[in-house]
């Protein structure tokens, strides 16, 4: 592959990733927020007030929060909405990364290794601190 | 307060992608002074919807081929690790910090506001520019592509760590910070210094908001209001812009910058 292949796959590729992620996230908060608005309004009112004083719901297992998912938990859907969101870009370098191991260019492969690892670390330092 | 919020948000974005200073510029302030948030719970919402703007204006920047992929991945090295790191420290270092920081961050952008100068294109680059095939084409107003190169990447790189590290502390994306180390440092044509900052922001803001979001200190019914607020207000944005002189806004985005530098100057300084 040459590197003008390379160029062209990336701004061919790169562009319909991020699209794509960014419409699923958009219509999962905007199912969320439809669902939470129509279902449970009492429920938002009382989260707004509690993000004023600095109340947040705090850590949830990710298992947990698929299973309400299915039941239709409008706090669920809005959280792995967000989750999703922050894929785009992990999506996009991991896309990178295997397309510079099939280049061979070792250089990129590191580089995109290291975002790739630091995207990573973020979450799990996060999950932990 | 949905529509508040959802409102609030619409605006942000819209003058975000205006004054090309983006989203969380305006949001965290918005979102602190005129729905009274704290500074943790703005930081992480605005976190989550500047990854949403900048995936939403890199498709076109990316297609058209004004973005550098090559240079945004590596200056993306230097922002991951400051975003990490400061993403971090949000949870601990105490809010009077961050808004006096916040306030630090405004003044900076404003300065860009008032100095953004014409390209100075180089035609021959640093050996580590050359060896990371760094160099792009970019048309110039007749249509016509001019050869550019890059120089100084570890000065840029440098100042990447910082633009990441306030961007995880302050839910910023740090585009004025971003902007000025290609442009003043590493000679990139403006235009390709706006693309490639929005496309990278991505990453910095999401390093940020990965580590809010597992932490579990992200307010969601603040959060997904203000991502497709943000979203739809810098799809309008990006619309309008062509059809406005924005020169003639310069003074504007200077005065609204200067006025939230202020306040929030003024809050931290007041514990109001």
């Amino acid at each position: 592959m040459s590197k003008q292949d390379e160029d062209r796959i990336l701004r061919e590729w790169t562009p319909i990733l991020l699209r794509s992620i960014l419409i699923a996230a958009m219509v999962l908060l905007g199912a969320g927020l439809v669902l939470t608005y129509t279902f449970a309004p009492d429920y938002y009112v009382e989260r707004y007030q509690a993000a004023q004083h600095g109340h947040l719901i705090g850590k949830e297992k990710f298992g947990l929060l698929l299973d309400r998912v299915r039941q239709g938990n409008p706090h669920a859907v809005l959280t792995i909405g967000l989750f999703v969101l922050t894929l785009v870009p992990l999506a996009r370098v991991a896309f990178c990364f295997i397309l510079f191991i099939r280049e061979r260019d070792y250089t990129y492969v590191a580089l995109t290794a290291y975002v790739l690892a630091g995207l990573i670390v973020g979450g799990l330092l996060g999950s932990v601190g | 307060m949905l529509i508040d919020l959802l409102a609030l948000a619409v605006g942000a974005g819209f003058i975000g992608a205006i004054s090309g200073l983006g989203g969380g510029v305006f949001i965290v302030p918005a979102l602190v002074i005129a729905a009274h948030m704290p500074m943790k719970v703005a930081v992480g919402a605005s976190l989550i919807s500047v990854v949403a703007t900048s995936a939403g204006a890199s498709v076109a920047f990316v297609r058209d081929g004004w973005t550098n992929l090559k240079v945004a991945m590596v200056l993306e090295c230097a922002t991951v690790t400051g975003a990490v790191i400061g993403a971090y420290l949000a949870g601990v270092v105490p809010a009077v910090v961050l808004e006096l920081l916040f306030a630090a961050m405004m003044l900076q952008s404003a300065y860009f506001t008032v100095t953004k100068r014409g390209d100075d294109i180089l035609t021959k680059g640093d050996p580590l520019a050359e060896r990371l095939e760094l160099s792009g084409e970019v048309p110039d107003l007749s249509g016509n592509l001019v050869h550019y190169e890059v120089v100084k990447v570890p000065q840029g790189g440098a100042l990447m760590v910082v633009a990441g590290l306030m961007s995880g502390l302050l839910g910023i994306g740090s585009g004025a910070l971003k902007v000025m180390a290609m442009d003043y440092i590493m000679h990139l044509p403006l235009k390709v210094s706006s693309a490639t900052s929005n496309f990278m922001i991505g990453v910095t803001a999401g390093a940020g908001a990965l580590v809010f979001l597992a932490r579990g200190d992200v307010a969601t019914t603040i959060a997904a209001p203000v991502a497709i607020g943000v979203t739809a207000g810098a799809l309008a944005g990006s619309r309008v812009l062509p059809h406005l002189k924005v020169e003639s806004l310069r003074t504007v985005f200077v005065i609204i910058l200067l006025l939230i530098a202020a306040e929030m100057g003024w809050r931290a300084l007041t514990g109001i």
